[in-house]
Parts: structure tokens; sequence; C-alpha cells
């Protein structure tokens, strides 16, 4: 039985995955620990979970930095305010927790480059796992270069010059991607690594969330509005102009996860919820308007819906521009639409049958994926050959 | 301003207005101020689609993507309506003036 040390970052879209990839490893009798931000993350994870805490030390709890900015300026922002001041602070716990647990293979989040560095300096056998596709692409060569720099100064602080490499974040090893290779496209050229697109995760390993069923009626349009987890609460101009679309439209059932404060103005075909069960409500629903989140859009592809996509910040307007380059969905600028194009929108989005014939062939992709499974089943091959290498395997 | 300069704004305004092509810029006031990241929620792809049509208007006399491609980070998201008009506007001097 292998024994395997999974790393994530305090975000739900990047849990929830590698939840579902230890699932399937556990399943099989695998060892499986988690090195984590265990104030805000124990509780999503299994009861019974192996978990070592990298914040025992750290002062307060540390949130996404601004949930206000946007586009350009969140990236820029959620590298230099969140992901490498958690890198700079991770690196010493992990590597302790590393040489303690003695793991046969690391699982890192892409977005957890402490992680990363830590299994290169141990000279661990170390698979990525890149929850959403826009990390893979090259952007710009300036937008790349500002990374590289920025991955260059964490390095020489903390690895010997020896092993600083110009993308650190990408294991030589196994790159896991939650996606496929016809929705990423071939408009942006790739950043080199050993790459296994396993499509979506699947679900397997989230908590289970009551939801009133028999709201939805038979014989409605139904749609899923979503912002996703980090800006449901940024502001509610979005959600009050779909309330004000919706209200116009008695025929559409729209379930919006919202503020629940929203509730008492919702109009009588809008149901607000703070939390759902997504994957379920989307065996029930028509289409999706949401963010452009990564996990939200794959999920809603892989069952043909076609989606109204409104992004806001991180990669989110990567994988929208994804998503109507394939045909399989609408563009909603989020700050700035009416009621009016709306309803224009959503129009359209129910209406319009070539959104959901592209949504369904990219769907045909997406299922035939192996998910968790397949990125488990890798991760296990890589433990194996490492096994058989024991030069790979150097914590003492 | 010159009267060199408020006519280029005005162009660029006319570019943003018929690019975006959505109910809210049509009252959305623009001027020098006004931000393609923060104030007007551009993409990428509708900035670049702006820039090749000013570039297309003013032909040879301008390389705004070169101009871009000088930016840091920094400057690229804090890009403003007026930093695009005086680049425009510089390039575009007449040489009368």
């Amino acid at each position: 039985m292998a024994r395997i040390l999974f790393t994530v970052p305090p975000l739900t879209g990047h849990l929830n995955p590698a939840l579902a990839v230890a699932d399937a490893l556990s399943a099989q009798g695998h060892k499986v620990a988690w090195a984590v931000h265990a104030r805000q993350l124990r509780d999503k994870l299994p009861p019974r979970a192996c978990v070592y805490p990298l914040d025992a030390e750290d002062p307060v709890d540390s949130g996404i930095a601004d949930p206000q900015v946007r586009g350009l300026e969140s990236v820029r922002l959620f590298f230099e305010d969140y992901t490498l001041p958690i890198a700079e602070r991770m690196l010493l716990p992990l590597e302790a927790i590393a040489r303690s647990f003695q793991p046969d293979v690391m699982v890192v989040d892409h977005q957890l480059p402490g992680g990363a560095l830590v299994a290169r300096k141990l000279g661990l056998p170390w698979a990525t796992l890149i929850t959403t596709s826009a990390s893979i692409l090259k952007m710009s060569p300036m937008i790349d270069a500002w990374v590289e720099n920025q991955y260059l100064g964490l390095q020489r602080r903390y690895l010997p010059a020896e092993l600083t490499v110009e993308r650190p974040d990408f294991s030589p090893h196994l790159a896991v991607v939650f996606s496929t290779e016809s929705l990423v496209g071939t408009t942006h050229e790739r950043i080199a690594a050993p790459y296994a697109f396993v499509g979506p995760a699947k679900g397997d390993g989230r908590r289970a969330v009551a939801f009133p069923w028999d709201w939805l009626q038979p014989g409605s349009r139904k749609l899923l509005v979503s912002l996703g987890t980090v800006s449901r609460d940024r502001d509610t101009r979005f959600f009050e102009v779909m309330m004000a679309a919706l209200a116009e439209m008695p025929d559409v059932q729209a379930v919006m996860v919202a503020p629940e404060s929203l509730a008492a103005s919702a109009p009588p075909n809008v149901l607000v919820r703070d939390y759902v069960p997504q994957l379920e409500l989307l065996d029930c629903v028509h289409a999706v308007i949401c963010h452009g989140g990564h996990n939200t859009v794959c999920e809603a592809l892989s069952r043909g819906l076609p989606l109204i996509v409104a992004p806001i910040r991180d990669d989110q307007p990567v994988i929208a521009r994804q998503v109507i380059d394939a045909g399989a969905g609408l563009f909603m600028r989020h700050g700035k639409v009416t009621p009016a194009m709306a309803k224009t929108l959503i129009t359209q989005l129910l209406g319009t049958s070539s959104l959901a014939e592209n949504a369904r062939r990219l769907a045909e992709d997406l299922r035939a994926a192996p998910g968790a499974k397949g990125a488990a089943e890798r991760i296990l091959q890589l433990a194996a050959q490492a096994a058989a290498k024991p030069a790979l395997r150097q914590v003492a | 301003m010159s009267s060199h300069q408020e006519h280029t704004l005005a162009l660029v305004i006319d570019h943003i207005r018929s690019t975006v092509n959505e109910d809210w810029i049509a009252d959305f006031e623009i001027d020098r101020e006004t931000r393609f990241n923060d104030d007007l929620e551009l993409e990428s792809i509708e900035f670049v689609k702006i820039a090749e049509a000013l570039q297309k208007h003013y032909g040879t006399r301008l390389a705004i993507i070169d101009w871009l491609s000088g930016k840091s980070i920094h400057e690229l998201i804090g890009l403003s309506v007026g930093d695009l008009v005086d680049y425009i506007a510089a390039a575009t001097e007449p040489a009368q003036a």
C-alpha cells in the first residue's frame, strides 16, 4: 500500500477535486494524509482523515486578499498577496511533515508552490493537481516572464541553486489536469509538462447538502445561477440584475447561489440558497449562468448544459473564452449587465440549439475522461515507479 | 489638451463604444481617467479588437501592440483611456504642430 501526502490550499475549488482523488486512493486501502490549513479545512475533510496542520503558527487565517479586485489585477494580487506568502510560511512546516510521514509520493495542488518546492528539495516523486486549465497555458510573454520571476524569488530563498528551475510549480513526473484537451482548445500554447488530462473529478467525497427538491416544477425551464464560493459575497448587484430579468420570465425557474439575505426580494421563480448540492442540481437544470469557474464549467458541460459566462477574476476570463470559442456559451459582463441585456441573453441561452449541441459534443469527451479514479491510477503508477527506483527516495 | 488630443480622445471613445456594443456603454461616461480593466471590465481580447481597429484607422504610423508589449503588469492593470490617447496622439502628431 502506498503512502500519499496531499497538500492543497484552503479554497473549495481546489479541495473538491483533491478530495475525490484521495477518496479513490483510500478506497483501495492506500494511506492518505493531508498537510493543509487545518483551521479552514478540517471540517471539510473526511472525519477520520489524517491531518497535519500547516497553519499552527500562522497568526490569522489567510483569506483571498481582496475580494473586490477583478481581471489581471486579481491575478497579480493572488500571486503577490496570497500564493507566495502562503508558500513562504508553509515551507518549513511541510518539510517537517514530509520527513515525519515519509510519503511514497506527494500530491500537490498547482496553486500551492510551497508543496512543489518541498517535494523538489526532498527529491520525492510528486504529482501536480491542476484544477484550472488556464494554469497550463502561455498567456503573453510579459505575463509569463513575470510569473517566472515570482517563482525565481521564492526558490532562491529555499532551494539550493542547482534545483532552481523556470517553472517549479509543475511536477516533472506527473501533471494531472481536471479538464479535457477538446475544451482547452489550441488558441494558446501550453507550458511544457507531463500532462494527464483526466477530465472533471466527478465529485466523490463532497459533503451532502440539504435542498428543497420539491420547489422545482416539472415542465419549467430551469437555470442554476452561481458565481462560485469566492465571489458569492462580493456584491449583490449581479444577483439583483438576474432577479429583475428573471421576474419577467415566469416560465423559467432559477436556483441562485447567493447570500440568503436576497431571498426576501426574490421573485417567486427564483430560489436563493447560500450553499447547494451543485452536482445533483446540475442533473436537473437546462442551462447555467456562472462566473466561468473551472469546476462549475466542467461540471455543467459534462452534462451537456450550455452556459452564460460572466467572468470576474483569476482564471475565469480564460475559461469563459474556452466555453465561448467551443460554441457552448454566451458572454455576460459581470459588473455592467443590465436586466434588459440579461433577459436577452437568457432567452438566447435557452433558445439557441447550437449552444446545447456544442455543449453535448464537449460532454462526450468530459464524460469519457476517467476523472478522479484516473488521476488516482496515475498517482499509483508514479508511486510504483518510484519504489522500483530507490534513487528517488531520499527522505532521511 | 490640444485639439489633436481632443480629436484622438473622441475617436478612441467611439471605437470603445462600437466594439463593446452593449446597452450600458451608450450612456457610460468615458474620459481620460477611465481604466480599461477596472472601469470598463474589458477582456484582453476586446482590448486587442479596439487596438486593431485604431491601428487600421491610423495605419503604419502606429504600433500599438509593440507599445503594449513594453508595459509592465502594473502598467497594464492600470491602463487608462488617456494612456492610449497620449500614445496615439504623440505618434500621429500633425507635422505643422
